[in-house]
């Protein structure tokens, strides 16, 4: 019986803490996160929702946390894998890719503030990266935008390293080649 | 050859995620979950759930009306969670089940037995061991 109340008492204040440590987290992270989830899923809307529900995702599964990464990777990881399970649902296959088939039909107008975007200069590095193949951008992003190591990017994305390292080669290789045809 | 990524960061700062954060409704919407998941099961509503199943075999629709009656409302806006609590329990081997015409009838077998026997001899320090399956029971 001991033994179960030890286990009990520091459940108990697990509750407590586990709080705790997931307000710390979206204090420090929840916008990194957020920009994180909005390459994945190019929706502003979706991004916010998906990210709540990453952090909840968290606490629901902190006691998983075998601290073999950082909390910053293991949060990454469950971010990045949360995406592509979205990615992969029916509710994105189905009505997000629908809704922005009729996007791309020419007779609707795109509304101006996206047409700025789109033309001034600025943007048109972001633009390429954006529309980078995700296991591209991914790379890309969580490299030099979050400004991760190859290792933590490793950990979080369950890829070899010099897989990554040839990835981000290619991605070079490809936005030159679109910088050049935009010129 | 310099690294056609290098601005890729203000880049990115200045247009998509320009006025782009985590925003504090956002964050109390996290909060609110992480407050409801806590605070779904307790240790009241699991030993009034083991009492009523104490003398006699109940189907889940007959517990909850005992529980009703006995005042605890923990389901009262959402029944279906005592099943979920029903199943966990019996999962956790401290309720056993029959189907009989259809309907599942639990009771108590000689695990919930011994828990609801501690539980009653000393209350406060067993309220605490049942706290496992309470988290448990609420994610």
């Amino acid at each position: 019986m001991n033994e179960l109340n030890q286990l009990a008492v520091t459940d108990e204040m697990m509750l407590d803490e586990r709080e705790q440590i997931i307000d710390q987290l979206m204090r420090e992270y929840s916008n990194d996160i957020l920009h994180l989830v909005y390459t994945y899923v190019k929706n502003r809307t979706i991004a916010e929702d998906l990210a709540q529900e990453i952090f909840i995702k968290c606490y629901k599964k902190l006691n998983q946390f075998n601290q073999q990464s950082t909390i910053k990777t293991w949060l990454y990881r469950i971010a990045s894998n949360h995406c592509k399970d979205y990615l992969k649902s029916w509710h994105y296959r189905k009505i997000t890719l629908n809704n922005k088939i009729f996007d791309h039909i020419p007779s609707k107008s795109k509304q101006v503030e996206e047409e700025v975007i789109k033309h001034s200069e600025e943007n048109s590095l972001t633009n390429a990266v954006m529309n980078l193949p995700l296991k591209y951008r991914e790379v890309v992003f969580l490299h030099y935008y979050e400004e991760l190591s190859l290792k933590e990017i490793s950990k979080i994305t369950s890829v070899n390293i010099n897989t990554l390292k040839t990835r981000l080669k290619r991605a070079k290789e490809l936005l030159k080649d679109k910088m050049i045809e935009e010129v | 050859m310099n690294d056609p990524f290098k601005n890729m960061k203000n880049s990115m700062e200045k247009s998509i995620f320009k006025d782009f954060s985590f925003s504090n409704e956002r964050k109390n919407a996290v909060r609110e979950a992480i407050r409801t998941n806590q605070s779904q099961f307790h240790t009241e509503t699991i030993i009034a759930i083991l009492e009523s199943v104490q003398h006699e075999s109940k189907d889940g629709y007959n517990i909850s009306v005992q529980l009703f009656q006995k005042n605890v409302r923990a389901f009262s806006k959402n029944e279906g969670q005592l099943y979920t609590l029903l199943h966990l329990l019996e999962n956790k081997e401290m309720l056993t089940s029959n189907w009989i015409n259809n309907k599942k009838y639990y009771s108590l077998n000689s695990k919930g037995k011994k828990y609801l026997a501690t539980y009653k001899q000393d209350t406060t320090k067993q309220g605490l061991s049942l706290n496992p399956f309470i988290t448990e029971a609420s994610l």
